[in-house]
């Protein structure tokens, strides 16, 4: 309950607020959306898996998120950007469905 | 410590040497969906249940999503400000465009009054003298042949236009060549002085396309393109309706639905052309001139 109010919280505080996102941190910025949903979903997953863990939860998504962005600034430097930032996406898209469908065996039994 | 490889498909796990590094990527990737992080958090707990999670880290995960949602907000956020960013800078260009077009259609008018002036000017000059007006008629002659003079007439009115349908390309659109065609088609069947959307064919006159406007006399002309023709209506119609570009936009009618339509017309006011543009001069200051 109170996680889901604190994630609301947030996407209100963005939205209000709107700072100013620097023009050389907009690449990475889908990135770290996509990487904030996979920290999201897997840490419902554990959750219901009864193996959640506050501590492991920032560390993966905080790790798992400047990983990424290091991928993708490291690609721009050699030119290969797009498709490293592609690259990322696929990763963590796989792992979004997966804990997904894991979710949702938990929740409907199906 | 025991570690315990978690898979979605119920699959024992492999023997390998170590549980979190596997040769094999994409089974890797398909199968540990869940962070292994939690399951060995999970497996510290249930060796010592004494550990419980400290207050800190619970702040630390809520700060996290609160992050988290940041995020999500400002790219939303960002999302929706950056379209409506590329449709005003496509506005303020189309207004600049507009405001120049209509500058030049300023200057434009200007240039002519000017011209008649300067030929009322010369005109009356010459009708001093029995040469001058020898030469003033002559040049009105002159002037009628190469298209510079107004002139008035019964005549035809071919009108066309892009089918409804138009495609982004050109596809189902009048291009400069259709123009041409039209233009040159009425020459042949014996038009004496040809406009298009009011831009008297001179001798000198361009049609042609930049990107996708036809450009006429170097000014852009937008559809529905109506080309005048002054010329005899009995010879005019019938030659220019059966000429090969006639029939052929005749086709061109039921194929793609663009507009071909031909009227007579008893009398056409035709504007006259630039016969005497300069080429090479260029003002020297108001001192050295004449």
């Amino acid at each position: 309950m109170i996680p889901g109010i604190a994630l609301v919280l947030g996407v209100v505080l963005g939205l209000l607020l709107q700072p100013s996102v620097p023009l050389w941190l907009q690449p990475y910025l889908p990135i770290a959306v996509v990487a904030a949903l996979d920290a999201v979903f897997g840490g419902v997953r554990a959750l219901l898996d009864k193996i959640f863990d506050d501590k492991v939860f920032v560390v993966s998504f905080v790790s798992n998120a400047l990983l990424a962005a290091l991928l993708v600034f490291l690609g721009d430097q050699l030119g290969v950007g797009g498709q490293l930032s592609t690259a990322v996406i696929v990763v963590l898209g796989i792992r979004i469905f997966q804990n997904l469908a894991a979710i949702r065996r938990h929740l409907f039994r199906a | 410590m025991q570690n315990e490889r978690v898979t979605d498909s119920g699959t024992p796990p492999r023997a390998d040497a170590h549980p979190f590094v596997s040769p094999s990527l994409f089974v890797d990737i398909t199968t540990i969906t869940v962070d292994p992080g939690y399951v060995e958090a999970a497996a510290r707990r249930a060796a010592d249940p004494s550990a419980t999670p400290p207050r800190a880290t619970t702040a630390l995960a809520l700060t996290a999503l609160l992050a988290l949602g940041g995020i999500w907000g400002v790219a939303a956020a960002q999302t929706r400000d950056r379209a409506p960013a590329a449709a005003r800078i496509r506005a303020s260009l189309v207004e600049e465009a507009q405001r120049r077009t209509s500058a030049t259609d300023r200057l434009a008018a200007e240039q002519d009054r000017l011209r008649r002036e300067t030929a009322a000017a010369r005109e009356a000059a010459l009708r001093q003298s029995t040469a001058g007006r020898a030469l003033s008629d002559e040049l009105a002659k002159l002037e009628l042949a190469a298209g510079g003079a107004r002139v008035r007439g019964p005549g035809l009115v071919v009108t066309l236009d892009d089918a409804e349908m138009a495609g982004d390309d050109t596809e189902n659109r009048i291009t400069d060549s259709d123009l041409q065609n039209v233009v040159n088609a009425l020459w042949a069947a014996g038009a004496e002085a040809v406009t298009v959307n009011d831009r008297r064919i001179g001798s000198l006159t361009a049609i042609r396309e930049a990107g996708e406007a036809i450009l006429v006399d170097y000014r852009p002309v937008s559809p529905p393109y109506v080309v005048r023709a002054v010329g005899d209506p009995d010879d005019l119609e019938p030659a220019f309706v059966d000429s090969p570009t006639g029939r052929r936009f005749r086709t061109y009618v039921e194929a793609f639905g663009l507009r071909f339509d031909v009227d007579r017309a008893e009398r056409l006011d035709l504007p006259g052309s630039e016969t005497s543009r300069l080429r090479h001069a260029t003002p020297a200051g108001t001192k050295g001139a004449p």
